[in-house]
């Protein structure tokens, strides 16, 4: 058996280049990859709530594909007017956050600092706050503990 | 008395070859990552993000803060088929 046996099943990987039929109304898609979309999570949760909350229940309804796309099509105008009001106000703290995540397996919890200026440029331009919805074990937003048992090793 | 340097010599060996070694390796992996630290512990969420990221930059480490995706981000889905 050393000559290589082709397997019995084969996959194929195919692209397809149908566009969206002309009666769906067009929307242009977000073109935030990762990380940034990271570090707007929650900011993006905390602007785009309503319409974020509407799909997820008309998803609930039913999960066929065609069944909520105006709210999906909602959601992603709200996420892209989110970061481009970003990207206006808040640019440089936006692009240290997501540039640490990016070193950093995008954990969150090893990139605080550049959080923290974020957290505060986005407060003061766009009034939106990060807030953990529950809270962690004891009810606590981890992200402003003092002192965190999860933490960088090195200062 | 003479210091016997001779036999510090199979330290030295092997400091150089964990050396270039590790050296070589971490090289290789920022290559391929685009400078960056590779990617660990990623779940089938983390892949299908990475490979989003393909399809809107090009690389899977590739990042963008465009609101607005490029034209063919909506139709370049690979598609997997099995053909028994």
């Amino acid at each position: 058996m050393s000559v290589h046996q082709a397997g019995t099943t084969s996959s194929v990987e195919r692209v397809d280049l149908t566009p969206m039929p002309s009666e769906v109304p067009q929307v242009q898609e977000l073109g935030t990859t990762s990380a940034p979309l990271k570090s707007a999570a929650f900011f993006i949760g905390a602007y785009c709530k309503e319409y974020n909350e509407d799909f997820m229940l008309c998803k609930n309804e039913s999960r066929e594909p065609g069944h909520c796309l105006k709210e999906g099509r909602r959601v992603t105008r709200c996420a892209q007017d989110l970061i481009t009001k970003m990207r206006e106000n808040c640019l440089s703290q936006f692009n240290d956050h997501w540039n640490c995540l990016e070193k950093n397996n995008q954990e969150y919890y090893l990139c605080r600092k550049p959080e923290r200026t974020l957290n505060a440029c986005m407060f003061e331009k766009l009034g939106l706050t990060k807030t953990i919805p529950g809270g962690g074990l004891q009810g606590q937003q981890v992200h402003e503990k003092a002192n965190p048992i999860f933490k960088a090793m090195q200062k | 008395m003479p210091v016997p340097w001779e036999a510090l010599i199979p330290f030295g060996l092997l400091t150089a070859m964990f050396g270039t070694a590790g050296t070589l390796l971490n090289a290789s992996q920022r290559f391929q990552n685009l400078g960056k630290p590779p990617r660990y512990n990623l779940d089938k969420w983390e892949e299908s993000m990475l490979e989003r990221d393909r399809r809107l930059t090009g690389h899977k480490r590739g990042q963008s803060i465009e609101p607005v995706a490029p034209e063919a981000f909506s139709v370049n889905t690979i598609i997997r088929g099995y053909r028994p």
